[in-house]
């Protein structure tokens, strides 16, 4: 399952000389939104660089009370960029992985990042013996960080990853399986959806090319997805717990999730990508 | 080294010999399936060949005044499975029937799926190949009690006995697989066929369908009849035939009697809504079955808990599954208990015939309980044309049985399962919304 990165370069290699071999839809026209997208990317990983120190930091000082409050923040810009980051499942694993993905649980050697921290932090109520883990979680943040600075991004995982990002929120969050001791479910969502909307708003003047219906229908989806996520506002900024989301809006949100993952799923091939 | 030499070698001249000189006399001794194997063998099959069946062709007709899945003979794989309606309004829930309404006549007549551009996702999973096979498929809609809250103004028109399932006496009924607003009940020759179906309906109603839980279950093939012999029902999880007692779902007046909804039901005292004609009521139970408890029970316990015999399937007093046992004969259940299952759930009075009820169930396993138990039981399905004398009675009578202590009800639900789509005017759920859409006018 894990790839190293070096792998991964000649992976990408390899999919640029394909995807250039495949001239049918002038790829010319995606260059600038591709490279729009890096900089969206660039700009969120900084970010959640700058964040993780201050979350680590907390958490190295042992104040409790401020990890508690920066960990939902600091993992959206990650949530808004996973399709990428995603592509290190080397990284991903370290920095996300969820207590389930492992066989021992909450005691496997190599659960770490932030749920293993979310565990401590929500569920022990206690910052201790968390410095090995805040240590880890930066480094490997900072080296997806350079991770990504080196890459060229394939337009086809770009566009692919408006759908991935939607099968994200479908598979996990609409759950409230993603975040289950900190129930921070919500900011995840918005990363997710946020993420999702960046790629199609980046990729919209060619969509509407081809079925302006298609750009119509999704972006009304995206805004009754954010309506319902608009309930749930704190008046700080941010949001409220999941299980503080009404079963009637849960069920609100399954139908338009679906829905983008469904439709979102045939941007590839509408915008010619293999 | 010889030995595993010849197995594995491909059949060999002389035993191929023995198998066809069987001859004409062999053959009929075979029977008819041996020999029909033994000549179209030309080579011994590979490991990954596929296993044939010459049913993948059977359909049944989509429209009818009843819909299909229920008085049709029961094959070998079903799977239910209830959803969440997601429509926000009357005209969602319109598209939802029609939709369904589409993909259902599709699914069960079968034909290609058409082909799009390689570079987008193909319209249909593909798991039944390019053309898509009915393989004897049937899917029946019903609609549960939480699809006449306020939300489409479906209330006034509520069937009179829908309600939302109760838990009895020995349920534990986990929220995770009970109730729903909508239920579909698929069944076919093969598991793949109704997963198929099932796929092709998720993915064509993302918005307006959620799965909220689906149980599959099958049911034994029996081995074909010898000229003369009466049919013999398979067995469930507990070893026992199942179905021998079943009201006869060819005798139409009986069918109307006991599992349709009459049209002029609607008349006072009956009070069921015109557009329900031709309906049923659809009762789900997920039942677990604690069989390693089971399978440590005397035999004569077992069968005196059911009032059968488990060979045969014969009532206590009789030789075959046909006969029907005389509880008059035996007023203090000295041949057939008093509380056995089949004596509590049908006493065979006067009284109790307008209790009867259409069972078409399901045998599941699901996997292993935490205790290292097998999960598995009965998926009990049954039909019928009052809710309230069908199912709720019988099962009212069956609390307390001795056969509980082997059984834990866990899921299912009460559903209205709707009138069948007669022509290719008429879609799934048209006369509901059509009623209903009256009464709001006139409101
Ligand atoms: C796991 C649970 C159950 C098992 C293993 C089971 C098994 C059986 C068996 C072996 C028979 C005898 C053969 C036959 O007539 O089909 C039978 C009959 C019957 N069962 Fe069940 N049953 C179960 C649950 C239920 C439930 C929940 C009901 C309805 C509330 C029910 C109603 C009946 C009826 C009406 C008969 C026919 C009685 C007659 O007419 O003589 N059963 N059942
Ligand atoms: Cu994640």
């Amino acid at each position: 399952m894990k790839k190293s990165p070096l792998a991964l370069l000649l992976t990408f290699g390899v999919l640029q000389t394909s995807l250039s071999a495949f001239a049918a839809t002038a790829p010319l026209d995606l260059v600038t939104p591709v490279s729009d997208y890096k900089i969206y990317v660039t700009e969120n990983v900084d970010t959640l660089a700058a964040d993780t120190q201050k979350f680590t930091d907390a958490i190295k000082k042992g104040d409790l009370a401020t990890a508690k409050k920066l960990f939902p923040t600091t993992r959206l810009s990650y949530e808004s960029i996973e399709p990428i980051a995603e592509l290190f499942s080397d990284l991903d694993a370290s920095i996300d992985s969820r207590e389930d993905d492992h066989e021992d649980g909450v005691k496997a050697d190599d659960f770490t990042g932030f749920h293993r921290l979310e565990y401590a932090l929500f569920s022990q109520n206690s910052t201790r013996d968390q410095g090995v883990f805040a240590d880890k979680l930066l480094a490997d943040v900072k080296e997806l960080q350079s991770r990504i600075a080196g890459i060229t991004f394939p337009p086809e995982k770009v566009v692919g990853g408006a759908a991935a990002l939607m099968e994200e929120v479908a598979a996990t969050k609409l759950s409230g399986e993603e975040d289950r001791y900190s129930h921070t479910d919500l900011y995840d969502f918005k990363g997710n959806v946020d993420g999702s909307k960046k790629i199609v708003d980046l990729f919209k003047p060619q969509l509407e090319q081809s079925d302006k219906a298609f750009v119509a229908k999704v972006e009304k989806n995206f805004a009754t997805v954010d309506k319902i996520l608009a309930k749930y506002k704190t008046k700080d900024g941010g949001y409220e717990t999941y299980d503080k989301v009404k079963e009637q809006d849960r069920k609100a949100l399954a139908g338009p999730v679906n829905t983008l993952a469904e439709d979102l799923s045939q941007m590839r091939g509408k915008l010619g990508l293999n | 080294m010889k030995d595993s030499d010849s197995k594995n070698a491909p059949i060999s001249t002389d035993r191929r010999r023995v198998l066809l000189g069987l001859g004409a006399a062999g053959a009929a001794v075979a029977g008819a399936s041996l020999t029909g194997n033994a000549f179209a063998a030309t080579a011994p099959a590979q490991v990954t060949e596929a296993p044939k069946s010459e049913k993948t062709q059977d359909h049944n007709a989509f429209h009818g005044p009843h819909q299909s899945g229920i008085v049709t003979p029961r094959p070998t794989a079903g799977m239910m499975v209830s959803f969440d309606v997601l429509a926000q309004d009357r005209e969602d829930l319109e598209r939802m029937f029609r939709t369904l309404n589409e993909r259902i006549a599709f699914l069960m007549t079968g034909g290609p799926v058409p082909q799009v551009d390689p570079k987008l996702p193909p319209l249909d999973s593909g798991i039944l190949g390019p053309v898509v096979t009915p393989d004897n498929l049937t899917i029946t809609v019903s609609v549960g009690d939480s699809l006449f809250d306020d939300r489409f103004g479906l209330e006034p028109v509520k069937p009179k006995r829908l309600q939302r399932m109760v838990g009895f006496p020995n349920d534990a009924l986990e929220a995770d697989c009970c109730h729903g607003d909508l239920s579909i009940q698929f069944c076919s020759n093969a598991q793949d066929s109704n997963i198929h179906a099932l796929r092709d309906i998720v993915k064509n109603l993302p918005d307006l369908l959620l799965v909220r839980w689906k149980q599959e279950g099958t049911v034994p093939a029996q081995a074909p009849l010898k000229p003369g012999q009466p049919p013999e029902s398979a067995r469930n999880f507990l070893g026992f035939r199942d179905g021998s007692a079943n009201p006869d779902s060819n005798n139409q007046k009986t069918m109307n009697e006991l599992v349709w909804v009459q049209p002029g039901s609607d008349e006072p005292g009956n009070g069921e809504p015109a557009w329900a004609a031709n309906g049923s009521y659809q009762a789900v139970r997920i039942i677990r079955n604690f069989v390693e408890r089971w399978d440590r029970t005397p035999l004569q316990e077992q069968q005196a808990i059911f009032g059968r015999v488990k060979t045969t399937g014969a009532p206590m007093d009789g030789r075959t599954e046909a006969d029907v046992p005389d509880y008059a004969k035996d007023p203090e259940g000295k041949v057939t208990k008093l509380d056995a299952h089949i004596r509590l759930a049908n006493p065979r009075t006067a009284q109790t015939q307008r209790n009867l009820i259409l069972r078409r169930p399901f045998n599941y396993s699901n996997g292993v309980n935490k205790n290292g138990q097998l999960d598995m039981g009965l998926l009990f399905i049954c039909y019928q044309a009052d809710l309230e004398k069908g199912f709720i009675t019988v099962q009212t009578r069956l609390n307390g049985e001795p056969l509980e202590e082997y059984l834990k009800p866990v899921g299912g639900g009460y559903f209205f399962t709707l009138p069948g789509v007669v022509d290719s005017n008429d879609f799934i759920g048209r006369s509901l919304l059509a009623a209903s859409a009256q009464t709001t006018k006139t409101a």
